[in-house]
């Protein structure tokens, strides 16, 4: 628009002064303001193409962001020459093999990643670096003055936002799992230690202060607090040394619903050992870092618990993740022969996990629970993993069809000295 | 005066048992057990707190240069010339069946389809969904199909030059590595 305005002001400037002007000049400045122009235009286009390649080139580096995996190229252009960066993007490896002295510097300055070489012309390498300068004055533009503007609106909005969902996200769980805790074991200690008052006074009553003269209501009383008190002396005693709704809060906000469900990565990607091992094996920081090496900004929690990550790894200290599925010592599992042998889900022992932002043990993990399930589960690959051709009587039933199918408890799996030697 | 005592003896009682046998359902307390000595390990777990060492690991690292047994140390490293010499030097040993094909395939689905995508396009979830901002190679292009074998199994191994892609070896068992690298050339780069 500004340009036809001023050539719009130039042609009525021309018809003034047409008189004193030879056609020669008029044509001359028509030309050059056509010229101006063109290449005003050819400029933004540059630009705008610039910003399509440069696609390849923000994986590894920001403009006025800050150093990435490569240098940070604002001002790129005014720290090196245009031919040197030509021959750099399209082949760093030759020139650092050559020796030459800034290639070299560079490569060793951010840990010998070489930059993989590219194929662009020159034209287009020049297109990226125009688009370079432009973002980093803050653009003329129209798409990257676009781009500018959004982008720090964006930042500005976002940490506010994050903040309130960070927290309510934790208010909300908070307050499931204490519904959760409170539904499970009711608390029920007000009606036992009422129950227990009132037998003991109903004792009381009978044998020294007989306020009430009819026996029958002691007795109904004692019998009634008696049921009470034992029903929930049994339920307690059972839910002791069981850690059902145990939830405890970790060192990082780590969420396995971000993780699981809403970026859809396996279970086994981190937890890699649980078909080899006895343990499903907690992912070490290294492993954290194949991801947030490059994402450092949760969109729930933001930067500082992620930073806690990058502080293990750089003091070289363990995270002290509190471990929840807990198994007396007397106890044998193996997480082999379970996920590997017995191809049992993660979900069946630990619940939703995909669901849960802090992890909670779900099952009770009690023997009646383990061997539950031994009764019903059905050995995986019965007919065609050697390990069981020992049962040959089993395998001859199955043939006969006397038994449908093979449970765990048919091969010895409820055995005692399975799980207790 | 009797009556008094009583009434105080039995309300102390009482007190004495609520401080006893009430029972707390905190979620940051894993609960009571019966028998401790049966319940906690007494020797070090794997993954449990020791005071011996100086860190407070009980699994602590072998001491530097152990070879593992049945395995072999990796000689490239993650440089350019690393990765070249590890496409000429390694082969895959294992012959291409559909055992190998299948288990490269689950595999794949666990350690690489969430970014290279479960046709190995490079259009895995993590980058579709756009939480991570770069692009993953594609695997059914040329570039990498023309990759010798050792080259792929080199950066499932150490990670990419460019340090987006992560090292796997940790992750991942070399064997598997190579059934991988078999699915990748065999069965992904075919049927694109």
């Amino acid at each position: 628009m500004y340009h036809l305005i001023h050539l719009a002001m130039n042609l009525n400037l021309s018809k003034l002064t047409i008189a004193a002007f030879r056609r020669k000049t008029l044509l001359y400045g028509i030309f050059m303001f056509l010229l101006l122009l063109a290449s005003q235009s050819l400029w933004a286009q540059s630009a705008a193409e610039g910003k399509k390649l440069y696609q390849t080139c923000k994986t590894c580096h920001t403009i006025g962001g800050g150093r990435l995996v490569g240098p940070d190229l604002k001002g790129v252009t005014e720290r090196r020459e245009e031919d040197w960066l030509i021959k750099f993007i399209n082949n760093s490896q030759e020139m650092i093999q050559a020796g030459d002295p800034t290639a070299v510097e560079l490569f060793n300055d951010y840990n010998q990643v070489p930059m993989p070489p590219n194929n662009f012309s020159d034209d287009e390498v020049r297109s990226i670096l125009k688009y370079i300068e432009v973002v980093g004055e803050g653009g003329s533009v129209e798409e990257a003055t676009a781009e500018k503007e959004t982008q720090p609106q964006a930042e500005a909005e976002e940490p506010t936002a994050e903040k309130t969902t960070a927290e309510q996200a934790k208010d909300e769980i908070d307050k499931e799992i204490t519904q959760r805790m409170l539904e499970r074991s009711r608390n029920y200690s007000p009606v036992f230690w009422i129950s227990l008052l009132l037998i003991f006074l109903s004792i009381f009553d009978l044998v020294i202060t007989r306020l009430i003269k009819a026996r029958f209501v002691h007795v109904v009383i004692i019998l009634i607090g008696v049921i009470i008190v034992t029903e929930i002396t049994v339920r307690e005693a059972i839910a002791l040394g069981r850690q059902e709704g145990y939830s405890p809060d970790q060192p990082i906000w780590f969420s396995h619903q971000v993780h699981v469900q809403q970026n859809k990565i396996d279970c086994k990607y981190c937890h890699h050992i649980a078909e080899d091992s006895k343990y499903a094996g907690i992912p070490s920081p290294d492993l954290c870092m194949n991801c947030h090496n490059v994402i450092r900004e949760g969109s729930r929690t933001g930067k500082e618990e992620i930073a806690k990550i990058h502080d293990a790894i750089e003091n070289n200290e363990p995270i002290k993740w509190i471990k929840v599925h807990n198994l007396p010592d007397h106890v044998f599992f193996s997480h082999a022969q379970h996920v590997n042998v017995g191809q049992v889900e993660c979900q069946e022992c630990h619940g939703p996990v995909e669901e849960m932002h802090r992890i909670e043990q779900v099952k009770d993990l009690s023997m009646g629970w383990c061997i539950n399930c031994h009764r019903k589960a059905e050995v995986v690959n019965f007919e065609s993993n050697a390990f069981y051709e020992a049962y040959v009587k089993l395998h001859e039933e199955l043939k006969a069809g006397d038994i449908q199918k093979v449970t765990v408890e048919d091969i010895g799996g409820n055995d005692c000295q399975k799980c207790h030697y | 005066m009797k009556l008094k005592r009583y009434i105080f003896n039995l309300l102390a009682a009482a007190g004495l048992l609520i401080m006893i046998t009430s029972c707390d359902h905190d979620r940051n307390h894993p609960g009571w057990v019966y028998m401790p000595d049966m319940m906690y390990s007494v020797p070090y777990d794997a993954y449990s707190p020791n005071p011996v060492f100086s860190d407070s690991i009980t699994m602590q690292p072998p001491v530097k240069g152990t070879i593992a047994r049945g395995r072999k140390p990796y000689p490239f490293e993650r440089t350019f010339q690393g990765q070249q010499q590890a496409g000429k030097e390694l082969e895959n040993q294992l012959e291409v069946s559909e055992d190998i094909l299948r288990e490269g395939k689950r595999q794949y689905d666990i350690f690489c389809a969430i970014c290279h995508g479960e046709q190995g396009k490079g259009e895995g979830h993590l980058y579709t969904s756009k939480l991570f901002p770069a692009k993953p190679t594609s695997l059914v292009d040329d570039y990498v199909q023309n990759k010798p074998d050792g080259e792929i199994y080199h950066v499932i191994t150490l990670g990419s030059l460019s340090g987006l892609m992560g090292a796997h070896g940790p992750q991942i068992k070399p064997e598997d590595r190579w059934k991988i690298v078999h699915y990748v050339k065999h069965e992904l780069g075919k049927s694109n």
